[in-house]
């Protein structure tokens, strides 16, 4: 009986290994993202693409405009949100706050810190020109490689505005 | 030669599994930090106070108005702060908006949805959300749990009383990260 509750203890253990060396792969190195929904059309389509991001990037500040980058919601915080950047601290952006019915633009200086991040499709999108500017701390992730549907394969397009 | 080889790629892997671990349990479940600067006077000391901070509240939603958190800050993002939760989403925050000069200038806001308003207990020597706004919950990294009673101490002693209690912990020695939140002093 006792060997069975040994094998049971070391194959859990091996379970228990493998989970953790996973999870910190995940959460440090590379993850893969289910990005859906309509605010990044044309880049992500609105059924859904997984996509490689890695989570190196942000931690080094190698994050600049025109990354697609993953954002944990300032708005909803179990909420992780997939947008471009458009301005980083300092930058000067220049948007138009409601698209569908005016063409009015503002204009705002990104805080010290902060990061503005909106999403490709301006119609219908809720980004930084709903909830202000991002701080960065909140970037998780940056995007890199499409791998599914098949084909669509291949990596995110860098557009810098 | 391949068992000098094979031992130490043994000692190794037993080196990172500990050292897995205790990052997780760091990030996971509990850390120590030392927390120093003018802005939590009385409740924490100037010169450093070792604290000790578990990271599972803020994930279940259970900080609160009153909690000392300790917060990403918003304006420099490698740097951490320290201060107490005065509002809440959805709270109507009423604060001075110049403590030093008058007490008669209040500034009421109403926190934003998905965020948090953190002040300094000394208000009169503390940046918080009175400079920066109200702080993303998402920011909230940890909750304060203990708190020593090494006051008073230098902060070299302080970080001194570090490592000792992390050689108190025997394997802890190899990562405690004594994490320092640093406030800036002065307005």
């Amino acid at each position: 009986m006792w060997s069975i509750i040994r094998e049971a203890f070391d194959k859990t253990l091996l379970v228990a290994k493998a989970y953790g060396i996973l999870h910190i792969t995940n959460s440090y190195l590379c993850t893969v993202a289910l990005a859906y929904g309509p605010s990044m059309i044309p880049a992500i389509n609105l059924t859904g693409d997984l996509i490689l991001a890695e989570r190196i990037s942000p931690r080094i500040r190698k994050v600049g405009v025109g990354d697609i980058v993953v954002v944990r919601s300032p708005v909803v915080p179990s909420r992780v949100v997939t947008k471009r950047v458009v301005g980083m601290e300092g930058d000067r952006v220049t948007y138009l706050p409601d698209p569908h019915n005016s063409d009015e633009v503002r204009s705002i200086v990104v805080p010290r810190g902060h990061v503005w991040i909106q999403g490709d499709n301006i119609y219908n999108s809720k980004d930084s020109r709903d909830f202000g500017p991002v701080p960065y701390a909140l970037v998780e992730a940056k995007l890199l490689w499409r791998v599914w549907p098949p084909k669509d394969f291949g990596p995110m397009q860098h557009i810098a505005r």
